[in-house]
């Protein structure tokens, strides 16, 4: 039993106090201190009691009686017990002060606790308890460095003052310097080993904050040794046994947690971790209970963050985004800093997007981002706000950032594949990749919209094999397998010397199944078609087949599905027979695309069985009969397409792609009215937004202004103006139109406007060389015909040859016609020739490149004849050349009787009638210049025998000379011989007389005179020949003279004639507009002609002419994105 | 079945070659190949080691479209856009005959297997002529019937233009194809119009029957429309396409042993097509343009198992492959 006893004032007597006993009304008590004057460390003890009993007014009352002035003036000696009032009094302010959550309040307290403080200080300016006391109250007021200042003061006069060093402690907790706490504490317990187990709470948190978990759990371990009921070390042992993740440690957590609730239910952070704990459970009802506690109960903002956060949490699961959205606000509100509890952000921003609010969603994940700027949910799920927003780019980022950050997400490279569909195919397409490859390796099933993908853009990147390979992976087995036939084709690379083992390895099995389920199908099918059956045949190898006795050349699959383009009457008996022909409807848009690989390899027999295989199963797919459609327009059986379009349009009247491929085909027909309407009819049916209904109106327009053959500039004028504001508008929705652009381009130069479409078709050439299915040759012409009319022939020449090559296979007979008029124009007539015979045996019945044939023929022999000088070759190819273009004309002449073209019959025959007026000419020629050649022959053989005759006469002299030398060596050794017969002589004269020698040596002498005077004759000889011969030359000049003349009066003649031929041309030539329009030589005599408008029609190609190519093959895009010019195509995958 | 290939010809010719056919050897020498030539040119070339020219023929004007070698390998005839038909001696050159039908043009021509007979595709004379080959003198036309109701003004007589022709292997029938796309079937001895095959849409430009013993009846076309048709020419009916080809097929030629066909291509292609698998088993990519011409070499000589391919193209060259 503890108790005090207070002196009894002068005697020694003393009153006993117990201390559990202490008067309710503290003024008894005070009255016994103050007339005793007890020393003041009694008061402090009794108002010390009272505070431990939780009476906190007596407490007070003591105090502040205790440290008022006429105390201070009693006892103004005593300083240290005066002090300790002062300051117990402090720390009580500051304590409320620290508690207290109403502001104003809490700033009286801390004035308050400040003003004892000071106080004391006066008292005693040394004094380290003041200092403690002050240093506390900084800290409660949040001023660390003050705290931190007044708590280096005590510790600089005693450095192991425990209050001082857990104070310290305290604030480099705050501060963040765990390790420098953790020393302070460490210090403190070594000074005060009994110190309570709170000191070792504070090292036990600085370890968790250090990460040091163990050492932590041992200090908390420790506290609770000491202090059994320590909550605050049961909840931090609870989190240290939560964050190890493991269901036994979370278990262990949960039942600290509890412990923690059932010693002191109103723990926030116990209630918080309860909550948490029940959320995950489910139990939303005891989530919003304790929640609700620890809301109550504590003003810590963090805490209260978290349990709204709880309660936001819950309310979100629940669906409830109303109030989850305010209770997650008041979460955010309560902590404000996201670095510290980012956690709400998220959820808002989550609640936020489902409510669709994506401004808010947005600065939300965004908050949560600058604290964890790696996160990839956060990055991937702004990616998906900003795709949403329309940002493309910033969405990619994220995107790529979050592929980056972890790069096993395949979610997150199936959100970047798709993003990028529409940007960057390549880098689509390796997202898409890496997100398949991650799905099989964690041996998910991936599914088929991403092999879909990935085959679409390998598709779309001309990567047909591997294309096709991923569409097979995707369908996986079914029958379609088996109508597969031979889909790898051979690799053209394997050729001579590879193992012929190989080669027949390409055996493509699948082929062969497609036989025998046709054949089974067949089977019963037989009896009714046995008629047909009559081919009994077996083949050679035959045998090797299963079913012998009958040909190898089965009838009857083939010709339904060309004849008819329907296998339907197979798949019906395939099924009557219990095949079961499936088709999940999954796959379709696979197998549609796998269609169009098909056909875009060429192999359209497999492609066109797929396509009917999904209208037996889906006869509502209307793309497949459009395929079927562009398939049939290909081989050019318009019929079969007309009608495929109309099953089409039986489904969807509206169908503006239907619509539009029926007008083409109608315009194909020559069927004007009809297309116009039914292009008007798929405008309509699209409000005017596709762009492809406007653009055919327009090409329309310029084919209606372009065709009439009687041209009547108004009208012209008209459809023109129509047309280019058609084209503009398309361009101005979509101005990224290629067609369009072309169009405009073809309006443009129709008006003389040169450089301005040249600029616009390079532009689009440009733009067109970049993908598979965007096949533009039009523009290639346009461009050619361009440089045409400015002259630029060469260029012009070289254009339509690379695209005729590029586009064509080189044959288009029509784009060799116009290489053919540049030719002409270009005055290449051989070249002119030989592409008009290329042009003719690409399409024999086409008389129009007949007639050109013969006119440029005639026109060659002209100019030559023309020329001044030719030579005899020269003449003589004029004349065959000339034989040729009569024998042309005159064919054709037979021919017009037959009405087979449409050719002016007396046209033809004026031109029949001037080749052979010029072939007659041309014989005069002939013959002048073969009598030239003649000549030039007899003069060739004049000298050839004057040289013959020089040979001889060279060979003749030197025989002479030969002979002379051989006489001159006889003489000279006669001579010799007679010398030394004369020496002889002489020697014997000598004996006589010398002078005689002398006079013998001269007829020496002479003989050689004799020798020269001969060369100098033979000298003169030559010079005279030479003389001849040019007399010759001279006589040549002299009789070609005549001839020339003669020469330039035929031409004259042909001159005239020939321009009365070419008037039209030259009428034609001198209107820039019709430069252009005369790009196919026809028109120069065509004018009038009602056969040629067609090709008239057809002179200009345009956008159309693929581009109705163009949007079905769009169409197999469904899955991915879709471009803008097939906007209302997508299919819902 | 292989092709492999044994040797190519560049700039065989001074232009574009259009057309090829084996000349059958003869006691005092061996089979030539006959090309012919935008060039206006007919060249023979010799097989030993590579393709050897033998000879140059001149004489045809403005671009030979066909050539065809008689059954006994003494002459051959050309066809050219101007219309005319040369007869000539393959060893000498000495033009036996120049064969004109007014109004029609000529386009492929085959003689018969019996040699008595010359077929020219008649061209818009809507006709396929006969010559007799011991005269030359035209024997009979064969006229495609018009169809009811179409006007002889009508611009559509144009499409039965006739390109191609076919001798039946015993000579009994003949097929023509047109611009059109249709194919007709004469009986010759009758001299009778019997049927269309229809399935084409686009030009024929070949046509060869099958060499199997057993199949006589079947028909290979090849068109425009990039598909080679297989039809039972008795039957009116069509046995089965073959789709590959990526741009006109405008030649097609049967395997001597009947087990394969060869077509060429404006893609630039020769295929093989194995027909028990109605499947290209190759491709071969030695030109660089258009191929106009393929052609088996006849089954001559003495157990030859190896046949001959030729294919000629726009490229101005030969290639000569080995069909084993």
């Amino acid at each position: 039993m503890a108790c005090v006893y207070i002196p009894v004032q002068n005697s020694e007597e003393e009153v006993r106090v117990v201390l559990d006993q202490l008067p309710r009304d503290a003024s008894d008590i005070l009255d016994i201190l103050k007339a005793e004057q007890a020393p003041l460390d009694l008061w402090l003890i009794i108002a010390r009691e009272y505070f431990k009993q939780g009476k906190i007014l007596q407490f007070r009352q003591i105090l502040e009686e205790g440290s008022s002035p006429e105390i201070d003036e009693y006892y103004a000696d005593v300083r240290y017990e005066r002090i300790a009032i002062l300051n117990a009094l402090g720390a009580y302010h500051s304590y409320l002060g620290k508690i207290e959550t109403k502001q104003r309040e809490k700033e009286e307290h801390f004035i308050r606790a400040t003003q004892y403080y000071n106080k004391a200080s006066r008292i005693d300016m040394h004094e380290p308890s003041t200092w403690v006391g002050k240093g506390q109250l900084l800290l409660a007021k949040g001023d660390l460095e003050q705290a931190f200042n007044a708590f280096k003061i005590i510790l600089d006069g005693d450095r192991d003052n425990v209050p001082a060093l857990l104070g310290q402690g305290c604030v480099q907790f705050s501060r963040g310097r765990y390790s420098d706490s953790l020393e302070l504490y460490k210090r403190a317990l070594q000074v005060y080993p009994q110190c309570p187990g709170a000191v070792r709470l504070g090292i036990g948190l600085c370890r968790y904050k250090l990460g040091q978990y163990e050492k932590a759990k041992q200090a908390f371990q420790r506290v609770l040794q000491l202090d059994p009921e320590n909550i605050e070390a049961f909840v931090a042992l609870g989190i240290l046994d939560l964050q190890t993740n493991e269901s036994a440690g979370i278990k262990r957590g949960m039942e600290k947690m509890q412990r923690a609730f059932e010693i002191y239910p109103y723990c926030a952070m116990s209630l918080n971790y309860l909550a948490n704990h029940f959320f995950f459970t489910g139990q939303h009802f005891l989530v919003e209970q304790l929640t609700e506690i620890a809301l109550a109960v504590t003003n810590h903002g963090p805490t209260k963050s978290h349990s709204y956060y709880n309660l936001a949490r819950s309310y979100h699961s629940k669906g409830d985004y109303e109030k989850a959205v305010r209770y997650y606000m008041a979460s955010v509100k309560e902590s404000n800093k996201p670095q510290e509890f980012v956690l709400p952000y998220y959820g808002l921003g989550q609640v936020h997007l489902k409510l669709g609010d994506l401004k808010s969603s947005l600065s939300n994940f965004e908050k949560v981002l600058e604290v964890y700027p790696e996160n990839c949910e956060t990055l991937k799920v702004l990616g998906h706000i900003y795709v949403q927003l329309g940002y493309t780019k910033k969405a990619q980022e994220f995107l790529k950032k979050a592929t980056k950050n972890d790069p096993r997400d395949a979610q997150a490279f199936l959100d970047l594949g798709e993003l990028l569909i529409s940007t960057d195919a390549g880098d689509a397409l390796d997202a898409f990749k890496t997100a398949r490859n991650l799905l099989k390796k964690d041996g998910e099933e991936v599914p088929i919209e991403l092999f879909n993908n990935i085959g679409v853009l390998h598709f779309e990147r001309g990567e047909f094999q591997l294309a096709e390979q991923t569409f097979m992976e995707a369908l996986g087995d079914g029958i379609w397998v088996k109508f597969i036939g031979s889909n790898a084709p051979p690799d053209p690379n394997v050729e001579a010397g590879s193992n012929p083992r190989e080669e027949t390895q390409y055996n493509p099995i699948n082929k062969l199944n497609l036989e025998r389920v046709i054949e089974e199908g067949y089977d019963t099918m037989k009896e009714a078609d046995s008629d047909n059956m009559k081919v009994k045949s077996e083949h050679v190898e035959g045998a090797q087949f299963n079913h012998t006795g009958k040909s190898v050349f089965r009838p009857i699959a083939a010709r339904l599905s060309i004849l008819k383009f329907t296998h339907m009457q197979v798949f019906q008996q395939l099924e009557e027979n219990g095949i079961a022909v499936e088709l999940p409807c999954d796959k379709i848009s696979t197998l549609f695309n796998l269609a169009r690989l098909l056909e875009q390899s060429h192999n359209t027999e497999a492609a066109c069985i797929l396509y009917q295989l999904i209208l037996f199963k889906y006869p509502d797919y209307i793309d497949a009969y459009l395929r079927l459609a562009a398939i049939a327009k290909a081989r050019n059986n318009v019929q079969l397409s007309i009608e495929l379009i109309g099953d089409a349009l039986k489904v969807d009247d509206k169908y503006a792609n239907a619509l539009l491929m029926l007008g083409d085909l109608e315009l194909k027909n020559d069927d004007w009215v009809k297309a116009k309407d039914t292009f008007r009819a798929a405008k309509d049916a699209t409000d005017g937004k596709d762009s492809y209904a406007t653009l055919s109106l327009g090409n329309w327009n310029y084919f209606a202004a372009v065709r009439s053959e009687k041209r009547a500039p108004k009208l012209e004028a008209t459809h023109l103006e129509k047309a280019k504001e058609l084209y503009t508008k398309v361009l101005v929705q979509h101005t990224a139109n290629l067609y369009a652009a072309n169009g405009a381009g073809v309006v443009l130069a129709e008006k003389g406007q040169f450089d301005v479409s040249k600029d616009l078709f390079t532009q689009v050439q440009e733009a067109a060389s970049g993908s598979v299915f965007v096949q533009m040759p039009d523009v290639w012409i346009n461009l050619a015909h361009v440089h045409f009319a400015q002259g630029n022939f060469a260029l012009a020449v070289k254009m339509y040859q690379n695209c005729l090559r590029k586009f064509y296979y080189n044959t288009d007979s029509q784009v060799l016609l116009y290489q053919a008029r540049t030719h002409y124009e270009a005055e290449q007539w051989q070249d002119c020739k030989k592409t008009l015979l290329r042009a003719i045996h690409l399409a024999p019945s086409n008389y129009t490149l007949r007639f050109d044939a013969g006119v440029a023929l005639q026109k060659f022999s002209a100019s030559t004849l023309q020329k001044t000088k030719r030579t005899v070759d020269e003449v003589r190819a004029t004349v065959a050349e000339l034989k040729n273009a009569v024998r042309l004309f005159s064919l054709l002449s037979v021919a017009s009787n037959l009405h087979f073209h449409g050719f002016d019959e007396k046209k033809i025959e004026t031109h029949v009638g001037y080749c052979k007026h010029l072939l007659e000419a041309a014989k005069v020629h002939c013959e002048a210049a073969e009598r030239e050649d003649q000549q030039n022959k007899q003069r060739l053989e004049l000298a050839r025998k004057v040289i013959v005759a020089e040979e001889n006469r060279r060979k003749a002299e030197e025989q002479r000379k030969f002979q002379l030398k051989k006489r001159k060596e006889e003489d000279d050794l006669r001579q010799v011989r007679q010398q030394e017969e004369h020496l002889e002589r002489r020697k014997e004269q000598w004996k006589s007389s010398t002078p005689g020698s002398k006079r013998k040596d001269r007829p020496q002498v002479e003989d050689d005179d004799g020798v020269q005077g001969e060369k100098r004759r033979r000298k003169g000889g030559k010079r005279r020949k030479r003389d001849k011969k040019s007399r010759y030359e001279t006589e040549e000049a002299e009789a070609d003279e005549p001839e020339e003349m003669e020469d330039e009066d035929a031409s004259m003649n042909y001159r005239e004639s020939y321009d009365q031929i070419n008037d039209q041309d030259d009428q034609v030539e001198d209107n820039p507009q019709d430069l252009l329009a005369a790009a196919g030589l026809e028109d120069s005599d065509a004018e009038d002609d009602a056969a040629v408008p067609p090709s008239n029609a057809s002179r200009r190609r345009r956008a159309w002419s693929d581009s109705d190519e163009g949007e079905p093959q769009q169409r197999q895009n469904e899955s991915s994105p879709v471009r803008e010019n097939s906007v209302d195509m997508q299919e819902s995958d | 079945m292989k092709l492999t290939w044994l040797s190519s010809v560049e700039n065989a010719h001074d232009d574009s070659v259009w057309a090829c056919t084996w000349v059958p050897a003869t006691d005092d020498r061996q089979g030539l190949l006959l090309t012919g030539s935008l060039d206006e040119t007919v060249r023979l070339w010799r097989h030993n080691d590579g393709l050897a020219r033998v000879n140059t023929l001149t004489g045809h004007c403005l671009g030979v479209v066909s050539v065809a070698a008689h059954p006994s390998g003494r002459i051959a005839a050309s066809a050219s856009i101007d219309s005319y038909v040369r007869v000539f001696t393959v060893d000498g050159n000495d033009t036996i005959a120049t064969l004109d039908a007014p109004s029609s043009e000529v386009w492929q021509l085959q003689f018969n297997p019996q040699g008595t007979t010359l077929a020219v595709a008649g061209g818009s004379s809507a006709s396929v002529k006969l010559w007799d080959t011991a005269e030359w003198k035209l024997n009979a036309t064969l006229s495609i019937p018009r169809p009811e109701g179409i006007k002889p003004s009508d611009k559509s007589g144009n499409k039965k233009f006739v390109l191609s022709v076919a001798w039946s292997p015993d000579g009994r029938h003949l097929a023509c194809g047109s611009m059109d796309g249709t194919i007709s079937v004469f009986d010759v001895a009758r001299a009778k119009f019997l049927h269309h095959l229809e399935g084409h849409n686009m030009p024929v430009r070949s046509l060869v029957y099958s060499t199997a013993p057993l199949d006589k009846r079947v028909l290979f076309s090849a068109s425009d429309d990039g598909q080679v048709h297989i039809y039972d020419s008795e039957g009116k009916t069509l046995i089965a396409s073959l789709s590959g080809h990526a741009s006109w097929v405008l030649s097609v030629d049967a395997s001597p042993d009947g087990a394969a066909i060869a077509t060429g291509s404006s893609d630039r292609t020769v295929r093989l097509w194995d027909l028990k698998m109605r499947a290209a088993t190759q491709i071969l990519t030695n030109h660089t343009d258009q191929v106009w011409g393929v052609a088996f070499q006849p089954p001559g000589g003495t157990g030859v198992r190896n046949h001959l391919l030729a294919s000629v193209s726009d490229d101005k060259g030969i290639s000569l492959y080995s069909y084993s």
